[in-house]
Formats: C-alpha cells, sequence, structure tokens
C-alpha cells in the first residue's frame, strides 16, 4: 500500500479523518432528510463539482464521492507504460441516487415509461473514475453488498499476485439514498440514537456515505514510481456464511472461515494479529455472531479492537474500503482506533472494544467486513520490516 | 482448465437442448424468454424472486446435475444489473406505502450479489463467493476471477452471467446507441475444472479490456499472446453490431464471422451465451453448421467502449 485517499462523515482527506478518529469526534447526526440519524459528507454535490474542477455536473454522487478519495490516493503517482495499472472499484449504489430521483419524479408525475437515465448501471460509476485518472484497460466493479469494498481490494490483490497487473487504485463509493435508507427502515434495524457497536444495549445501525480507496503496488512498481510502502496487504479471503440473506449465522461460520483463512494467507498465527477492526454494524445479530466468531479465532483473550462504526455510519460497499483505509491508518500511526459509545460488554461473550485511541506497536491489523447473502471477506495488512 | 458442464436460459431454445447451436434463428419482434418451469426453486421463492435470481439458480443447478458435482471451490456470478426489478417494486412500495409498514423482502432480494448468494445457500457451500458487476465486462471478469482462483489451486468453479431488464429505470438500448437491437434477457453457468478432459473444451484465455482504443489491436495482442495466427481461429463469435463487424473483418476472414448477439439479443452480460453457443459447438461432432471447429474467439464488443474476449479450443 503506497498511499490512500478517504472522504467520509468525519473527515474530507486522510488527515482530517485520523484526526476526528484520535478526538473520538463523530459525523453521525439526524438527518433533516430522511429523519434518521445518518452520517453525511458534510459537501454537497454542487460543491464537489466546483471543489475538484470537473467539466461537467450531471455526475451521480457515487462517483463524485469516489473521485474526491481516488484523486487523493492516486496523489502524485504517475501513468507509466512499463506499469501495468488497474482500478478496482465497489459500489451497490452507482447511478442509482440519479435514477430514482427521475424514477420518483416520473412516478409522481403519473408518468410510465423508459428511464432517461444513462448512469444507473453500476459499472458507469467505475468508468468516470477511470477516465479521470486516466486508466485504461483491467478495470472492474464489484457489488456484494456491504462486503464490495474489502473484495475489491482482494481482487485488485489477486490481478498483481497472479502477475496481470503491477499496480492497482482499489476502493470503493456509496452514497446516501433514499433506497438504502427506506430499505434498512423497512428493515427495522435502526438504532434510533449514534449506533453502539459491541454493546449490550445496542439497537441497530446507522446509514453512512463515503469513499476509500487505497493504490497497491508490487515490487516492479515500487521500483519505478519510488513509492515508499505504508504497509503491506498480506492476507484476504472471502468466505460465504451459506445461511440467510440478511442474517449472519448464530456461530458466524463464514466470518471464521474468511478470518482464518486471511490469516493463513498472511502467515501469521492469530495470537500475532494487534489490532482488528471488526465490522461492528451495531445491529443485535452482527455484532453477536462476529464476536462468536472472534472468540472462536483468538479465544476471549483477544487483540484490541473496535468498529469505527459509531463514528460514520454504515456506508455499505464503501465500508469495506474505509475500514481497511483506517486500518491502514493504525499501522502507519500505530495507534488502536476507537468504538465510540460502548459502555456494557455482551453478556454472551464479555468482549471489550477499545474505547480510546491508544499509542502501541502494531505489526498486523485485520479488517472483516460482511454483507447481505453471507459474503465474508478479511483482509490483513502488516508493518513494513 | 476446461468446460464441465454448461447451461443457458435464453430468448432460444438453448436450456437443456445439446446442439442448439445448429438449430438457431435469428430474434424477431415477437421474441421472448423461453421460461423452464423453474422446479427446483420452491414455489413461495418462485413468486417473490425475481427472474434474474430463477434463471441463474436454474442454471446454477443444471449445471451441477450434469456433471454431476456439488461442491465447487467458488461461486462467482456476472451481472451488469442484479436484481432491478426487485429495485423497482420496493420504489414502488415506499412510494405507494404512506405512512404503513413497507415489506422488506424486495430489498434484501436486490442486491447484485443475490444470485451468487442464494447458489450458495442452496448448496450451503462457504467457499469463495463473488459478483463482478462491472457492465459489459462483468462475465469476463467474472471468467477472470475464475481463471485466477484455479490458478491459485481451485479445482472446480461455477461460474455464471445473468441479467434482467428494467426500462423504467435505465435506458439501455440508449446507452448501447445502436440501431435495431433486440433488447432480450438470460442466463448462462458453467462449470469450470482444472486439467482438461477429453470431448470438453478447453478455456484458453480471458481478456477484459474497458475504454479501449482499437478493437483490432486488442484481438492481435490477445491472438499473439496465445500464439495463434488469424488463420488458426476457426469461428469468431461477436457482439457489438455493425461496427464491430467491420473492425473483425480488417483482420479475419468474414465467413467466420457470427453475430451471436443476432440470435442472444442485447443484454450487458450476453457474452455468456456466446460462450454456451462456443462449448456446444465445440462439443458436438461434425457440427451441421460450423464442422469441426479447433479454435473459437468469442469477442464481446456489445458497448463500443469495452471488449470482452474469451478464447476457447477443442480438447
Amino acid at each position: 500500500v503506497t498511499s490512500i485517499g478517504i472522504v467520509s462523515p468525519i473527515g474530507l482527506d486522510a488527515g482530517e479523518n485520523f484526526k476526528s478518529l484520535a478526538l473520538g469526534r463523530g459525523g453521525i447526526r439526524l438527518s433533516a432528510v430522511y429523519n434518521v440519524m445518518t452520517g453525511d459528507v458534510t459537501l454537497s454535490n454542487e460543491q464537489i463539482v466546483r471543489q475538484l474542477d470537473l467539466p461537467a455536473s450531471d455526475y451521480s454522487r457515487t462517483t463524485l464521492l469516489a473521485l474526491i478519495a481516488a484523486r487523493e490516493a492516486w496523489g502524485g503517482s504517475k501513468h507509466d507504460p512499463l506499469i501495468r495499472t488497474g482500478l478496482i472499484s465497489a459500489t451497490s449504489i452507482g447511478g442509482l441516487d440519479r435514477s430514482e430521483k427521475s424514477y420518483i419524479e416520473r412516478r409522481l408525475k403519473g408518468l410510465e415509461g423508459t428511464s432517461k437515465e444513462l448512469v444507473h448501471d453500476i459499472a458507469s460509476t467505475t468508468d468516470a473514475v477511470a477516465r479521470d485518472i486516466g486508466i485504461k484497460g483491467c478495470i472492474s466493479t464489484i457489488s456484494t453488498a456491504c462486503s464490495s469494498g474489502a473484495n475489491s481490494i482482494m481482487y485488485g490483490a489477486r490481478l498483481m499476485q497472479n502477475n496481470l497487473l503491477d499496480r492497482a487504485l482499489v476502493g470503493g463509493s456509496d452514497p446516501l439514498v433514499r433506497y438504502s435508507v427506506e430499505g434498512f427502515r423497512a428493515l427495522g434495524i435502526y438504532d434510533p440514537e449514534v449506533c453502539k457497536p459491541f454493546d449490550a444495549r445496542r439497537k441497530g445501525l446507522n446509514l453512512g456515505e463515503g469513499s476509500a480507496f487505497m493504490v497497491l503496488e508490487n515490487e516492479h512498481s515500487i521500483s519505478r514510481s519510488g513509492r515508499k510502502p505504508i504497509c503491506k496487504l498480506t492476507g484476504w479471503n472471502n468466505s460465504a456464511d451459506a445461511f440467510h440473506q440478511t442474517s449472519s449465522s448464530a456461530d458466524g461460520k463464514g466470518a471464521w472461515l474468511s478470518i482464518i483463512k486471511a490469516l493463513e494467507k498472511a502467515r501469521i498465527q492469530p495470537t500475532q494479529v494487534d489490532y482488528i477492526n471488526a465490522h461492528g454494524t451495531g445491529t443485535r445479530n452482527n455484532d453477536i455472531s462476529e464476536s462468536k466468531a472472534f472468540i472462536k479465532v483468538f479465544g476471549r483473550d483477544m487483540a484490541p479492537f473496535s468498529s469505527t462504526k459509531g463514528f460514520i455510519g454504515h456506508t455499505l460497499a464503501a465500508a469495506g474500503a474505509i475500514e481497511a483505509v483506517f486500518s491502514v491508518m493504525a499501522i502507519q500511526t500505530q495507534s488502536v482506533l476507537p468504538n465510540l459509545h460502548f459502555e456494557t460488554p455482551i453478556e454472551d461473550t464479555g468482549l471489550q472494544p477499545a474505547v480510546k485511541l491508544e499509542r502501541r506497536s502494531i505489526e498486523h491489523v485485520l479488517s472483516t467486513s460482511f454483507g447481505f447473502g453471507g459474503n465474508c471477506t478479511s483482509l490483513v495488512f502488516s508493518k513494513v520490516k | 482448465m476446461f468446460i464441465r458442464a454448461s447451461s443457458m436460459i435464453s430468448f432460444q431454445p438453448t436450456f437443456r437442448n445439446p446442439g442448439f447451436s445448429g438449430r438457431l434463428s435469428p430474434l424477431g419482434k415477437q421474441s421472448s424468454l423461453i421460461t423452464p418451469s423453474y422446479e427446483n426453486i420452491p414455489l413461495l421463492d418462485r413468486r417473490r424472486m425475481s427472474t434474474v435470481l430463477k434463471m441463474g439458480i436454474t442454471c446454477s443447478m443444471d449445471c451441477l446435475e450434469q456433471a454431476p458435482f456439488q461442491d465447487p471451490d467458488a461461486i462467482i456470478v456476472g451481472t451488469s444489473m442484479g436484481c432491478r426489478t426487485q429495485t423497482r417494486n420496493f420504489f414502488d412500495n415506499v412510494l405507494e406505502a404512506k405512512d404503513g409498514p413497507i415489506s422488506p423482502t424486495p430489498f434484501i432480494f436486490s442486491t447484485h450479489n443475490s444470485v451468487a448468494a442464494q447458489v450458495s445457500m442452496r448448496l450451503q457451500n462457504y467457499s469463495y463467493n463473488m459478483t463482478h458487476t462491472h457492465g459489459t465486462l462483468s462475465f469476463e471478469h467474472a471468467l477472470l476471477d475464475s481463471i485466477l482462483g484455479l490458478s491459485e489451486g481451485f479445482k472446480n468453479v461455477l461460474v455464471g452471467g445473468a441479467d434482467e431488464l428494467e426500462p423504467t429505470l435505465y435506458n439501455m438500448p440508449a446507452r448501447v446507441g445502436r440501431d435495431d437491437l433486440t433488447v432480450a434477457i438470460g442466463a448462462g453457468f458453467f462449470l469450470l475444472s482444472a486439467g482438461s478432459a477429453e470431448g470438453r473444451p478447453t478455456l484458453v484465455d480471458v481478456a477484459c479490456n474497458g475504454l479501449i482504443d482499437s478493437v483490432a489491436e486488442l484481438i492481435a495482442e490477445f491472438v499473439k499472446k496465445n500464439s495463434l495466427s488469424f488463420e488458426e481461429i476457426d469461428l469468431v463469435l461477436y457482439a457489438g453490431g455493425k461496427q464491430t463487424h467491420k473492425e473483425l473483418s480488417l483482420l479475419f476472414h468474414v465467413g467466420k464471422l457470427v453475430d451471436y448477439e443476432a440470435f442472444s439479443g442485447t443484454w450487458f452480460t450476453n457474452s455468456c451465451f456466446g460462450l454456451a453457443f462456443a462449448v456446444d459447438v465445440l462439443t458436438v461432432e461434425d457440427h451441421p453448421v460450423y464442422g469441426n471447429c479447433r479454435n473459437i474467439l468469442i469477442c464481446n464488443n456489445v458497448l463500443s467502449e469495452n471488449l470482452g474476449l474469451v478464447l476457447l479450443t477443442r480438447s
């Protein structure tokens, strides 16, 4: 990993995000639009278009958020015909923010028929980022619900390890849209207050929006680009929970499989993990299932862990990418990141997440992401020796 | 790696119909999906699942029955739109509900990875489960991911493409921008296995090219990379209309060019139809239309800015 970029409810770049994490300053508020607690990026679409000096204004918000993070991550990287470069991006929304608006408008006017929208297909937002950065060829979009961001990082790494790419810009983006807000409302899993991951009194999740990207480079790419690695992506795995479309299994089988196989890939023992950035959505179901998986892998005496969703909410397809960037920051700054609003451990597990930023020696970080359909992905980031 | 089994649902009589490639006729205005009985799907699910999900599950199960094999090391799906009719259903529910309760069912089945997820649940399969959603390259990326998996040690991968239509949310024909498209839907699944097998086609290579400059250059590069000459390619199955035909005719004898899209209709993952077509041609001895082909190139240029290439050979 040679660089990172992020935009979230707690900051418009990597520096601002880390500062908020360190100060315990969350970004979840009562949404005036949706009347639930949400984590909003504090820029309007118009502000982003101006800030990025974009040629047009009719972008999907998915693209706009992705452009902020992708441009920051790409930073001073240079195009080089001898560095085979790809882009893998994750989203669950794509251009749906625009098509939902046009669909609702047309329906309210009583019009049926074909949409005029051309950007609904979720690849269009990835292509817009590719055009902006100047990447051609290996461009892909992954959509596996809430694990998408982690999967795009994994796919980029695997394309590199199989010698098809030397460098990959990988990440994900999801905006807050009416579709997902109403979807999770229908599921009845909102916490009316700010979510409390891993707390016995947790009531549910809050939705958030954002985007994060990172640049992965192999040795060859680094030798030409001259960039210094921040840390290494050493382990990854995706496993299925094969249980239910929206619920995690009681024993967290898919989560457990993805964690042990990612550690195996990184060639480390569970005891070598120094910090875990958990999925920890704050729902009754996820947090107990994930805790069970943790206990099965690590025992009760596990490394410090936290869910950062109390800061930004659940950013769906972007969550895996955002939390991977937070994991990179944990190594970069040698700190354990805090879990906001935790007071009482879940009786069954007794697990206590870290509640304050704590500086300590961190060599290996595990990041977990789980999505609808039982899609479980774990990534391991390690300090460069 | 070889293609151990394939299963296709489309506007053509492709499902459980070996030799279909010799009996195809171009689609007309009245063509529609040839729907199988979906007998493997419980009645309740049949009612609440969208077509893409039913097609995907049915093709997956059919592939595994044919093999026969029940325990793939990965389930990988390419879909450009996922379960978009569910997206629309949920919107409609939200708009009609006023302040009453709304069923979350369409929402939970509307995620793009529903097909791969539902197959994993039916098989109690805990292995790698992935969904690629990059427009017209979704299926090719699913194939590429399968090849990566096989090179990393997987032995059997279930891979497929599936899409359905929701014109009220997205104007697909306008996006494609070609005249006289027959818009269609379909699903094609394949069981890919490591090694080779007598009589089963070998999957040689896949390339996913996004935001391309030149069709001809990329094909020349791909053919050369696989140590073949243009003459050694016996059949080129392509999608992309007249412009693609024009570019391909610079490289290949026009007699080798077959517009598979004229048979499948246009949808973003219709290259899975191209692959099912090629597999069928390669598994029929003395094919009545295409003879004994050895190498088949599938060339997906459905959107002019993207080029998916798949190379198959007779074992």
